[in-house]
């Protein structure tokens, strides 16, 4: 096998991920409760739609699709990225307790009524919360690490962190009333039922330099996942690139969260499949997590809106349940080649 | 650590040896740069070290460490790979200059054949022999060693010292740290024996390896003979320890 095939393979692989994604958006958008199906697509696409439809898909269907794509490229880079930052395949989005600082911030802003009386207070309080956690868990780990932050430290405050916000949110929800229990357990498992526009634009003002950013370092994470030591002889700026990737990661898995809550198993799962599929070299592995993550979210979430409509089930639930038995089938299959 | 002073030339082969815990290490990771001294200086030339930016000083100096491991798999080749880092930019792909030096790499240490091969399904000389690849690919004229025979079996380690006496003929000022008194009095240009943090002797193998010098350091009797040979190494001296019931 020569380089030189290796990088065309490379290519060819993200591009079919790519054409996956363009793919699974072409399902989500011809599939929901409304009936309309893939023949009414493309009349909207090619404008021969009537303005009803045409309404529903590109301003119901459609920025939710983009909503899920986005989502699940960001779950899937950041875990891929925690994963190589951490050197540890458990690793995921919500290991070091982003999750937990972005639900406290979206319980506190469901027990004290904002979230019903001004619209976008929620993904505020939870982007709020979500950079907290990620602020103060970078603190704990530098002052703990002073020769430079240690990743095993990282994870430790990560953990400790996000045992304790989980208690806050339970604290506060032991106090509140049925109705913002509810819709907090609800948010918590995560859901695009509220995907606009809007915020699907917010999410790519962080994502996509966070996303640049996280790329660059693909060579310096395969260094990495050597050993700090050993990046270090390589010519990595270790330090650098820890921390460059634990802010451009937490980034992007804050703005996530404030979108559309917590949504699991993207972040753990996808990276993995990537990586048995086809080998671990981060310059292939973390373009494909982001793409196959937006293509399996994209997926989850036509799932979650079509199985028992016109009802829907929360995306997060689907994403394990669909998610766990497909990645244990890989699992089983066994190792790369 | 204190009162060590140490050099290695283009074309030589040092070997570092001395007790554990007699800073052979220490003393390693503040030669590659990883550990800063608090006083003194290692100079690269005529820079010193601790200025160098990181590509640079990678591309300067090679380093082997002990060991090393991964909880995620990669092919010989991704492994030899990783020593161009320090000559690519983040967004620089792979050129046909990088793949030659790989490609030469892999053929030096003798694994060209496993290149596709998974790094953990090597047997530990060949593993050891893909990292000193690695090391190569950097195109370093300086190359540290951190006890690379450890845990290899008779073969292995004759091969592993063969190569780096190869690599000083091609010009490499080599450094190694090595608990093989033997095949470092066979293999070395030049040994420096560390105790304690200290400079014990340095110098040609049979000036360093004498048998009260060793017999101290180590605290335990031993005999030295000349190697039988055959071979250019016939009469190097070799360190036989001797059992606590000898007379």
């Amino acid at each position: 096998m020569s380089v030189q095939a290796s990088a065309w393979r490379a290519s060819s692989r993200v591009a079919v991920l790519g054409l996956a994604v363009l793919i699974a958006g072409a399902i989500s958008l011809s599939l929901g409760a409304s009936g309309l199906g893939p023949l009414d697509l493309w009349r909207t696409l090619t404008g021969a739609a009537d303005p009803a439809t045409e309404t529903i898909l590109l301003r119901l269907r459609l920025p939710r699709a983009v909503l899920a794509a986005l989502v699940g490229g960001a779950l899937g880079l950041s875990g891929c990225t925690f994963q190589a930052l951490l050197r540890n395949p458990l690793a995921e989005p919500y290991v070091l307790g982003i999750s937990g600082g972005a639900a406290v911030g979206a319980v506190c802003v469901f027990v004290s009524g904002l979230a019903v009386t001004v619209p976008w207070t929620l993904s505020l309080g939870a982007f709020l919360g979500a950079v907290g956690a990620m602020a103060l868990v970078l603190a704990i780990a530098s002052r703990a690490s002073p020769g430079g932050m240690d990743t095993r430290v990282l994870i430790l405050s990560g953990v400790i962190a996000g045992a304790f916000f989980n208690a806050i949110i339970l604290l506060v929800l032991s106090l509140a009333d049925l109705q913002s229990f509810r819709s907090a357990i609800f948010w918590m498992m995560g859901n695009l039922s509220a995907a606009d526009w809007e915020a699907a634009a917010v999410l790519a003002v962080f994502l996509v330099p966070a996303s640049v950013v996280v790329l660059s370092l693909a060579r310096a994470f395969d260094l990495l996942s050597r050993g700090e030591e050993v990046a270090y002889y390589l010519g990595a700026s270790v330090q650098r690139v820890k921390l460059t990737a634990y802010l451009a990661a937490s980034l992007m898995v804050a703005a996530s969260v404030a979108a559309v809550g917590v949504i699991g198993f993207v972040g753990l799962i996808v990276p993995h499949a990537v990586r048995l599929a086809w080998g671990n070299d981060h310059r292939l592995l973390l373009p494909a997590s982001f793409l196959a993550g937006s293509a399996f979210l994209l997926l989850a979430d036509t799932v979650a809106r079509v199985v028992v409509a016109p009802a829907e089930l929360p995306t997060g639930v689907v994403t394990a349940v669909v998610g766990v038995p497909f990645f244990v089938v890989l699992l089983m299959r066994g190792g790369r080649r | 650590m204190r009162e060590v002073s140490v050099s290695v030339t283009p074309g030589s082969l040092l070997a570092v040896v001395g007790p554990n815990g007699a800073g052979k290490t220490t003393l390693l990771r503040l030669l590659s740069g990883s550990l800063v001294p608090r006083e003194g200086e290692i100079r690269l030339d005529d820079r010193v070290l601790g200025e160098l930016g990181d590509r640079e000083r990678a591309r300067a100096l090679a380093v082997v460490p002990q060991s090393e491991s991964s909880p995620f798999p990669v092919t010989v080749r991704e492994m030899v790979g990783m020593g161009r880092y320090a000559h690519l930019g983040s967004w620089e792909s792979v050129g046909s200059r990088d793949r030659a030096v790989v490609d030469e790499a892999l053929e030096r240490c003798a694994v060209a054949a496993l290149a596709a091969r998974q790094l953990d399904e090597l047997s530990g000389g060949e593993r050891q022999r893909a990292r000193i690849a690695r090391a190569l690919a950097q195109e370093a004229p300086v190359l540290l060693l951190d006890e690379p025979t450890a845990g290899l079996d008779l073969r292995y380690r004759m091969e592993l010292f063969h190569l780096l006496q190869e690599l000083r003929a091609d010009g490499l000022a080599l450094l190694v740290v090595t608990h093989d008194l033997n095949l470092a009095a066979r293999f070395a240009d030049r040994l420096l024996l560390l105790d304690r943090g200290r400079e014990r002797a340095g110098g040609a193998p049979r000036d360093v390896l004498s048998r009260e010098t060793l017999e101290d350091v180590y605290e335990w009797s031993l005999r030295l003979v000349p190697h039988p040979g055959p071979g250019s190494d016939a009469g190097a001296p070799q360190t036989v320890p001797l059992r606590r019931d000898a007379p």
